[in-house]
């Protein structure tokens, strides 16, 4: 199943799962952009993503917490995991500031990657502009391919931004 | 959940079941009986809110904790900030009681 990333379509990504476990297809494991599921047995669950950095001793405490919760780990990659509970389980983010707080924490990671890939943009672009011959010539190569990597970087924290926007909008609204 | 001066009824219910040493998991169980599932607090949020709480000094591990239980308590500052979100709560239920005492008169 594909994802055009969690960034932009977490809530999308967790009902397709829900939806393929209910015919049967039950998330296995992260793949490069999207998830890898294998066949069972039909089964009404729901899904959801937190993400979080854990160190050896934190794990433990961590999924055991979830487990308490109804919410059983399904797979984990690059300090993001995915977990599956009952239909009307408690949901794992129960107010607004911890929802805040998780998108701040994916905001840190995404944005670290997204300055990274513009500040290498812009080191070829510099190139680009003022150098000349075989430098020149490198380059701009550089700084094609360093463009299809920032624009999607770019747009994935903006994404992000936009979440934690929609989620202080709730909040403020409950008060 | 930035600034922990006025607390949230989360935050409120979780640092008001570490008055004594409790584990993650009974601080939920606890919630949940207390208030016969009105209130319930995702594995999740309780999570992070009691990582929050620890990085502030409000509540720390307990003695009886190993790698494997982690029990957490109060700290002294934690009692203090617990108490003062005490009497916050009880003026807001003393303007309310009073206001509906004089308005069936």
């Amino acid at each position: 199943m594909a994802s055009i990333g969690l960034a932009f379509s977490e809530e999308h990504d967790m009902k397709k799962l829900s939806e393929k476990a209910a015919k049967g297809w039950h998330l296995k494991k992260f793949r490069l952009a999207g998830y890898e599921l294998e066949k069972g047995e039909p089964e009404e669950s729901i899904f959801s993503i937190d993400y979080r950095k854990l160190q050896k001793d934190e794990e433990e405490e961590y999924f055991e917490l979830f487990a308490y919760g109804g919410w059983t780990h399904v797979c984990s990659s690059a300090n993001m995991h995915i977990f599956k509970a009952a239909p009307e389980t408690t949901p794992i983010y129960s107010d607004a500031e911890s929802s805040i707080d998780k998108l701040a924490r994916l905001a840190k990671s995404v944005n670290l990657v997204a300055s990274i890939a513009l500040a290498i943009t812009i080191v070829f672009w510099v190139f680009m502009t003022f150098a000349s011959g075989a430098i020149q010539h490198i380059a701009e190569q550089g700084f094609t391919y360093s463009i299809i990597f920032t624009v999607p970087a770019l747009m994935t924290s903006g994404g992000v931004y936009y979440h934690m926007w929609k989620n202080l909008r709730l909040k403020s609204k409950h008060i | 959940m930035k600034s922990l001066e006025q607390l949230t009824d989360s935050v409120f219910y979780i640092m008001a079941a570490l008055t004594e040493p409790r584990h993650g998991y009974a601080v939920m169980s606890l919630i949940e009986e207390t208030t016969k599932g009105t209130f319930v607090v995702g594995p999740a949020s309780l999570y992070t809110i009691i990582k929050k709480l620890a990085a502030e000094h409000l509540i720390q591990l307990h003695d009886d904790s190993n790698s494997r239980r982690k029990v957490y308590v109060l700290t002294d500052k934690g009692r203090e900030i617990l108490l003062e979100d005490i009497e916050r709560r009880k003026i807001m239920i003393h303007l309310a009681e009073q206001g509906l005492q004089r308005g069936q008169k």
